[in-house]
Parts: C-alpha cells; sequence; structure tokens
C-alpha cells in the first residue's frame, strides 16, 4: 500500500514538476484519432524541443471540460470534429487569429482568421460484402427490400456529423423526410454513437451503416475486416476538423508553431496515413479526397431541435 | 454510570465527527455544491452568476422528462427486484451454509465489478445479437431479449449483484445459526426460525446494498443506451449524456435533469432509513462464533448449480466474449479457425511501455481510492449510527447522493469546483484530481456497508472496554473495527474493481498526459481497434483480480486458524 502511494505522490510530484521545468510546453485539447495525436506531437516534440501536453476525448466531452474550466483555462490549441465551434468561439472572441505560412495549399472554405482545419472526414455506406445483399450506391437504395432489418445508423443526437447528414438530406427536395420515414418503415436500427453502429454490420448481424465516418471505416477495412466504403451518388456531407488557438494562452508561440507544424508536409502526411483527407490540396492520400466528393451543403440556418426532434420521432426514439 | 458513558460516546463520537465533517465537505460537498449552483447559474464555468434560474423554465418543460422518469423508476425497481431474487438466496447460502469453493465463488462475483459496463455491454451484444458468438456456435440468437427493457434488466442485474451478495453474506455469517438454535430449542421448525429471525435480523444490510443497487442502476448510462435505445426505451441518464455528447452541449441542463436523479435517490433512500430504524437489530454482544457453518447435505448439488450457473453468466460469459474478441483477427471473420490470431495481445505487448504505464496507474489508484475510502466510510458510518440526529441523517445521505449523479455529471461539479481562481492551492491536473473523483463516487459503498454491519453490533462491547479502562480510540480500534471489517473488506475490493477501470469520470478529469487502463481501452475502441480494445480489457481484468484473489486467500487463512 505505502509503496503506491509512494508511486502516486511521486507521479504527482513528477507532473507538478515537468509542469515547471517545461516553459517550453503547448497544451492540446483534441477530438479525434489518438493515435494520430500522438504521432503529430511526437513529430513536433523532435523537430521543436517543444513538449506537447494531450487532453483527448469526444468533441463533447472537451466542450465540457473547456466550458467548465474556463474560469482558469488549460489549453492552448483546441482540435474540434465539429465547424460550429470554431465559428462560435469566434464570435465570441476567445480566439486568437493566427494565418499559418503553411495554409497556403489549404483552400479558402477550409481556414478562417483565426482557424484552420487539420483534416477532414466524410460521411459514407459502410457495407459488408459478406451480407449477402447487392452492393448500394446510395442513399436511397437503403430503404428497399434488400436492407430490410439490417441498417444501422449513428444517432444524430450523439453524433454532430449524423446530425449533418440528416439536415442536408432533408432539405433536399428530391430526398427529404420521406427518405428518413422509408428507412424506418424498413426498420433501420439507431443504436447510438459512430461506433456502436458499425460493429453490428461488422459481426454481420446488420448489413449496412447509413452514415458511417469515412475513415474509422477505411481503417477497420486495412484491418482485414470485411467493410466496403461508399460515397453515395447524391452526394454527402464532410467534417473538417478545426485547430483554434485559445486567446487566453500562455503559450502563443509554441502554439502557432504546432500548427505550422500539423500544416507541414511531415504533418499533412501524418493527417492522410489516418485515412482523414489532409486539409492540403498538394498532399496525396490513399483514398477520395474532398475535390472527388459531391458534398452537400448544410444551411447553418436549420433549427437543430426541430431536426432532432422530428427525427426522434420517426424512428421512435423519445 | 450509563449517562456518563453516554457522554463520553458522544465525546468520542464527536472527535470523529470533527475529522470526518470536514473531510466529506472537501471530497463530496464541494463539487456536489458546484452542481447544484451550476444547475441555477448557466454561465458558471466562465465564472460569472448572470441570468439565475434562466434554464430552468426550458429544461424542465421539456415533454419528454416525464416519461424518462418513470422509465428510470421503473428501471431502477426492476434491477432491485431481480437483484435481489438472485444474491439474496446466494448471500444466505453463503454466510449460513457451508457452500464447497467459497473462495471461488467469492472471486467469481467480484469479476462483474472489474468488467467496464460499456465493455460487458458489448460483450453481450456480441454474444447474443444474431450473426453473434452464439448464433455462430449453436444457430440460436437473443437478440430479441437482449434489446429490450428485460435484455438491460438481465444484463444490469448481473453487473451489480456482487453489491447485494457480499453484503447479505458477511451479516448472515455475523448473525450466525446461534439465534436460530434458541429458536429451536423453543420449538420452531429451521424454516420459520430463518424467515422469523435470521433473515429479519439481516435487514439492514439486504436494505442498504439494495439501495445502493437502485443508485447505480438509475445512473449507469452504459448498459441502457446500449442495449435499450434502439427499442425506444430511454431513461434520465440517456437525456444528461445526450446534453454533453456532442456541440453544442448544455451543462446547465444535464445539471438540472441530474436534481431529478438526487431526488429519486431521496425517496430511495428515506424508505430504507423507515425499514433499518424502525427496528433494533443489535445482535453482536460478545465475539462472533465462527465455524459453525451448517452442511448443506442433499442439496449440494443443486446449490453449487445455482452458484455455478450465475458465475457462468456473471463472470464466465462476459469474459469469454471479451477474450474471444481479442483472439480474433477480425469482428467479420467470426470464430473461425484461421481468424483465430494473437496480433492483438502482440500489438499490446509492442506497446509495454503505454499499456504498463496505464495498469500501473490504474491499480495504483485502485488501491489509492479503496484504502481513502474504507477509513473515510466506516467513521462515517460511526459517527451516523451512533449519532441518532438530523443532521447525520443528511450526512449519510451525502455520502449516497454522489453515486446516483452520473460520472460526468460529477466530473464536471470536480472540474468547476477546482478551477475556482480562489482557491490557495488545487489538485487540478494531477493524478489527485482522480483520487479525489473515485472517492467522491465510490465513498458510498463503504459507508452503506460498515453501515449496516455497526447496526449489527451493541454499544455494550465498546461500554466494557471503556470500563476496562481503554480509551475510546483504543475501543473503536480494538472492539469495532475488527468486527466490521468483513463487512469493510468486501466494500473496499468492490472500490477497488471499479477505481481501477472507472472510465466516464476519467475521461473528463485526466491530468494531461496521464494514461489509464479505461482510457487506454477506451481510445482503441474511439478508432474501431475494438480487438485491440479488447485484449487490453482481458489482460487488465486478469491483473485486476489478482488482489482480490490475494486478499480471499488471506482471509480464507486467517478464518481456518485455530483461535
Amino acid at each position: 500500500m505505502h509503496k503506491f502511494t509512494a508511486l502516486l505522490l511521486a507521479s504527482a510530484a513528477s507532473l507538478a514538476l515537468t509542469a515547471a521545468a517545461n516553459a517550453q510546453s503547448v497544451t492540446v485539447y483534441t477530438a479525434g484519432p489518438a493515435d494520430l495525436i500522438e504521432e503529430l506531437a511526437a513529430g513536433f516534440t523532435a523537430e521543436t524541443g517543444i513538449e506537447v501536453g494531450i487532453f483527448q476525448a469526444t468533441t463533447g466531452q472537451m466542450m465540457a471540460r473547456l466550458e467548465a474550466e474556463a474560469a482558469n483555462p488549460q489549453a492552448d490549441i483546441v482540435i474540434s470534429a465539429s465547424m460550429d465551434t470554431a465559428y462560435d468561439f469566434g464570435a465570441q472572441g476567445l480566439l486568437l487569429d493566427y494565418t499559418s505560412p503553411n495554409a497556403e495549399n489549404v483552400p479558402d472554405f477550409l481556414k478562417g482568421e483565426n482557424w484552420v482545419v487539420q483534416g477532414i472526414s466524410a460521411l459514407a455506406i459502410a457495407w459488408n460484402p459478406n451480407s449477402g445483399t447487392p452492393e448500394p450506391t446510395d442513399w436511397t437504395d437503403l430503404t428497399g427490400e434488400d436492407y430490410r432489418d439490417l441498417v444501422t445508423m449513428p444517432d444524430p443526437a450523439q453524433s454532430g456529423s449524423a446530425y449533418e447528414l440528416v439536415a442536408a438530406l432533408v432539405a433536399n427536395e428530391a430526398i427529404g423526410w420521406e427518405l428518413f420515414e422509408g428507412l424506418a418503415e424498413n426498420e433501420m436500427i439507431v443504436p447510438g454513437a459512430n461506433a456502436a453502429a458499425l460493429n453490428p454490420v461488422l459481426q454481420g448481424a446488420k448489413a449496412v451503416v447509413f452514415g458511417a465516418v469515412d475513415y474509422i471505416s477505411f481503417n477497420s477495412q486495412q484491418a482485414g475486416e470485411s467493410i466496403e466504403v461508399i460515397f453515395p451518388a447524391s452526394g454527402t456531407v464532410i467534417a473538417p476538423r478545426p485547430m483554434m488557438i485559445l486567446e487566453t494562452s500562455q503559450n502563443q508561440d509554441e502554439a502557432k508553431a504546432f500548427i505550422d507544424y500539423v500544416l507541414s508536409e511531415e504533418g499533412q502526411a501524418m493527417v492522410a496515413a489516418t485515412n482523414l483527407m489532409p486539409s492540403r490540396t498538394d498532399i496525396a492520400a490513399d483514398r477520395p479526397l474532398i475535390s472527388d466528393l459531391d458534398i452537400l451543403d448544410v444551411d447553418p440556418e436549420t433549427d437543430r431541435a426541430a431536426t432532432l426532434a422530428r427525427f426522434a420521432e420517426i424512428f421512435g426514439i423519445e | 454510570m450509563r449517562a456518563a458513558v453516554q457522554k463520553l460516546q458522544l465525546g468520542e463520537g464527536g472527535a470523529i465527527a470533527a475529522f470526518v465533517v470536514p473531510v466529506l465537505v472537501v471530497i463530496v460537498v464541494f463539487p456536489l455544491t458546484f452542481i447544484l449552483l451550476q444547475a441555477i447559474f448557466p454561465n458558471l464555468g466562465a465564472g460569472s452568476l448572470a441570468e439565475p434560474f434562466s434554464r430552468l423554465a426550458d429544461t424542465f418543460s421539456d415533454p419528454r422528462i416525464g416519461r424518462w422518469t418513470l422509465n428510470t423508476i421503473m428501471l431502477g425497481s426492476a434491477v432491485v427486484f431481480t437483484a435481489a431474487l438472485v444474491a439474496v438466496p446466494l448471500g444466505v447460502l453463503r454466510g449460513l451454509f457451508r457452500v464447497p469453493l467459497a473462495g471461488l465463488w467469492d472471486v467469481m462475483f467480484l469479476i462483474p465489478f472489474a468488467i467496464p459496463p460499456y465493455i460487458a455491454a458489448l460483450g453481450w451484444i456480441m454474444t447474443l445479437q444474431p450473426r453473434g458468438y452464439l448464433d455462430q456456435m449453436t444457430g440460436i440468437n437473443l437478440g430479441q431479449f437482449l434489446f429490450s427493457f428485460w435484455g438491460v434488466v438481465f444484463v444490469m442485474t448481473l453487473n451489480v449483484f456482487p453489491v447485494v451478495y457480499f453484503a447479505v453474506s458477511r451479516t448472515m455469517a455475523t448473525i450466525g445459526g446461534r439465534y436460530v438454535e434458541a429458536a429451536r430449542v423453543a420449538g420452531a421448525n429451521p424454516t420459520i426460525a430463518f424467515f422469523r429471525i435470521t433473515l429479519p435480523l439481516a435487514t439492514p444490510a439486504i436494505a442498504a446494498s439494495l439501495l445502493l443497487v437502485f443508485a447505480m442502476a438509475i445512473e449507469e448510462f452504459g448498459t441502457p443506451a446500449a442495449l435499450a435505445a434502439r427499442s425506444g426505451f430511454l431513461v434520465l441518464v440517456t437525456g444528461i449524456e445526450q446534453k454533453l455528447s456532442d456541440y453544442p452541449i448544455d451543462l446547465p441542463g444535464a445539471a438540472l435533469l441530474s436534481t431529478i436523479l438526487v431526488g429519486l435517490a431521496m425517496c430511495a433512500f428515506a424508505l430504507q432509513a423507515w425499514v433499518v430504524t424502525r427496528r433494533d437489530f443489535r445482535t453482536l454482544s460478545g465475539k462472533p462464533k465462527t465455524g459453525d457453518l451448517t452442511p448443506l447435505g442433499n442439496w449440494t448439488v443443486p446449490v453449487v448449480g445455482f452458484f455455478a450457473l450465475i458465475a457462468f453468466l456473471g463472470a464466465i460469459v462476459p469474459v469469454a466474449a471479451v477474450f474471444l474478441t481479442a483472439s480474433t483477427r477480425t469482428i467479420s471473420g467470426g470464430l473461425a479457425w484461421d481468424n483465430f490470431s494473437t496480433i492483438h495481445f502482440e500489438a499490446i505487448l509492442a506497446n509495454r511501455g503505454g499499456a504498463m504505464q496505464a495498469l500501473q496507474t490504474s491499480l495504483g489508484l485502485g488501491l489509492t481510492a479503496a484504502a481513502l475510502t474504507g477509513i473515510i466510510g466506516t467513521l462515517t458510518a460511526y459517527v451516523v449510527v451512533r449519532h441518532k440526529s438530523l443532521a447525520s441523517r443528511m450526512l449519510d445521505f451525502l455520502t449516497l447522493a454522489p453515486n446516483t449523479i452520473p460520472g460526468i455529471v460529477v466530473a464536471v461539479g470536480l472540474i468547476l469546483a477546482w478551477t475556482q481562481p480562489w482557491l490557495p492551492f488545487t489538485p487540478y491536473n494531477t493524478i489527485w484530481v482522480l483520487v479525489l473523483a473515485y472517492c467522491c463516487l465510490l465513498l458510498p459503498y463503504p459507508v452503506r456497508y460498515a453501515n449496516a454491519a455497526l447496526r449489527q453490533i451493541g454499544t455494550s462491547l465498546e461500554d466494557a472496554a471503556r470500563v476496562s479502562g481503554a480509551n475510546a480510540f483504543v475501543a473503536f480500534v480494538r472492539i469495532i473495527v475488527p468486527l466490521i471489517s468483513p463487512s469493510v473488506i468486501a466494500a473496499m475490493l468492490l472500490v477497488f474493481a471499479v477505481a481501477a477501470r472507472e472510465l466516464v469520470a476519467t475521461i473528463l478529469l485526466a491530468p494531461i498526459g496521464t494514461r489509464t487502463v479505461a482510457l487506454f481501452i477506451w481510445r482503441q475502441f474511439e478508432q474501431g481497434s475494438v480487438g485491440l480494445g479488447m485484449a487490453m480489457s482481458t489482460i487488465a481484468i486478469a491483473i485486476t483480480m489478482t488482489i482480490p484473489i490475494l486478499v480471499t486467500l488471506w482471509m480464507q487463512r486467517a478464518d481456518n486458524q485455530p483461535g
């Protein structure tokens, strides 16, 4: 017992020491792939000698922590999986203006005065070819008899990108709410967040995910899972991951250097290696890029609460 | 004389209270106050007290809240009912009879606590859903049952029944057969003696542990979300989690909804308090007699069968599902010979540094939390049981409240509290904030267990010690502590098992750069690497369980020693 208490004391002390001894450090709060941020941090530290402290969680958890510690902010950089965080934080004056010299090849719609995108994921159809169902090509295919009781979808109330997909598709006059009514009629299930929707399809309980996060599906495929990623003919939504430096940061130079590193060729190659789309257009990736996709726009004026309520009503999850 | 002793006791209780109250204020009251403040002041995080109560109306006007609350009560009650149905008989048998392999069952029934609930739920899904492991082995799938209200009740009962089992078995062992013998001498048959004497005497333990089960069942998020959400059965916690799951989040809304859970727990607590204070359960007035367990005779085989069945469902099936997923290359490849592989375990070994560090941190956190909650819980229960006042009643409820609030909300409370700029020092961003969080969340186990055990002990033993010249402290340490230690040690093992794998509060509170087992596993799942996460789970469960196994062996040896 004493040994473990001593261990705890020692680790607490060492934490305090590293914080004090390393004036040269930067703290990053990030949503998204853990491996990616760890590689980026290691590469950055090797190049600059600046240590990187990492807090990784989902966007919701990260925002809860940021909001709760707002009286005493701890983060220098925030990397979110939701563009709205960048717009809202910017509007509230929480962000530091910075344009990285490495952002030159980032298209205009992926950068702003005080934010720039790290990488982009898109939503897709993830289909298990061993399921004995025909390969779907578009969202509306999944209302067909072939897929009865075989479709899953991430819950838009728990996944920001799934919400955007619903908002974009129902705004499309040719598609509208009829698509989701058809899916409900076809017994599609909404079992939870992204991982919960993919798992039954991998094991074969279901055949298709409606709105799977593409890079996670690509990673599963590379690990040998029986899964195909299909970008639907009528288009899809993307989820750019904005990086922002907080105005309150005490390490602004280090934070800027970190943003530069993520946007460097080396950093963007790491992004591409996790099967996210790099935000720079001059970086190659082993997957369809943003220019290959039909991207559906989401009207920022959409009433989120009403959309979620209608969706929940259709699928009986109230 | 009697008055003098009473006065002395108040004095000594006062000294303990003077230690306990400030500690509880720091561990429990401080963060809970900030949850309440967050519910009232929406902009609290930014240090602003503007627009008080402004979120009250729109949060509570949500028409779904009534149904969620009813569903929560239904789920909590059903889990309490089934857990009692399974665990009270198990506890009685273990406490009063000579059950073969008793130590093995104790260890097996601790395993459900060492498995994080979301992994247990995933294990059950991968076992019972169509094309799941059961389907692949036998052609039967029970998906219909699993994804229903009773499916959730089934899985949750298997997660929580040990709380009742350990409380009842330890108490039964303390009561022993003496009172039954007296009843038999007076002419009662064994069945009547059990139902009229022994079972009523175990009321404090049964009531306390069922109260814990209720609190756990209304607070737990992972299982109902994974299993019942798709049949449209939502509970309050699902609503709370939704408010924090993606951007934009709603901290005040989550805090407000949590107050309903605290209210429900308060009702359950009042019911429990009414049951246990209505009568006097003091049975222990001397050294407990050990080794007077009744042989099972002809009942040996069915009883062992019952223990084995519950161990199979509660421990073996989930662990097997975890292990199978860890040992197959891909999920879609299923249970085919060419799909079995050690690659996931190899990957964990290759990342030995990170994995070892996570294991070490988690074990250290588990032991520290168990030690601290054991001490604080025993002292708190002593103050509560010996002082019968409204203040002590409130103190008692305070130590239950954190167990009824979702871990993520407690974590928000801790962050709000410990990042206040006026604090002279703060554990935030050090490992100690996790220790504080686990103490806050897990204190209810030792408090409830010690409370039930203390209600069984008369004051005469302490009085005797005092008359013989022992001071209050010596009497407490030499008389009370040994008498309640079986219950408290069982509770500390539960705390250890939970703290070594806690996820929900840990994600939010983890100091920069800290690795724990649960975080390690969760990050693998987040990236879609289920096999890797399950390999780490297997290793973590195996290592976590060595400590309860050692404690069980040590206690058995102590039991068998003559004396």
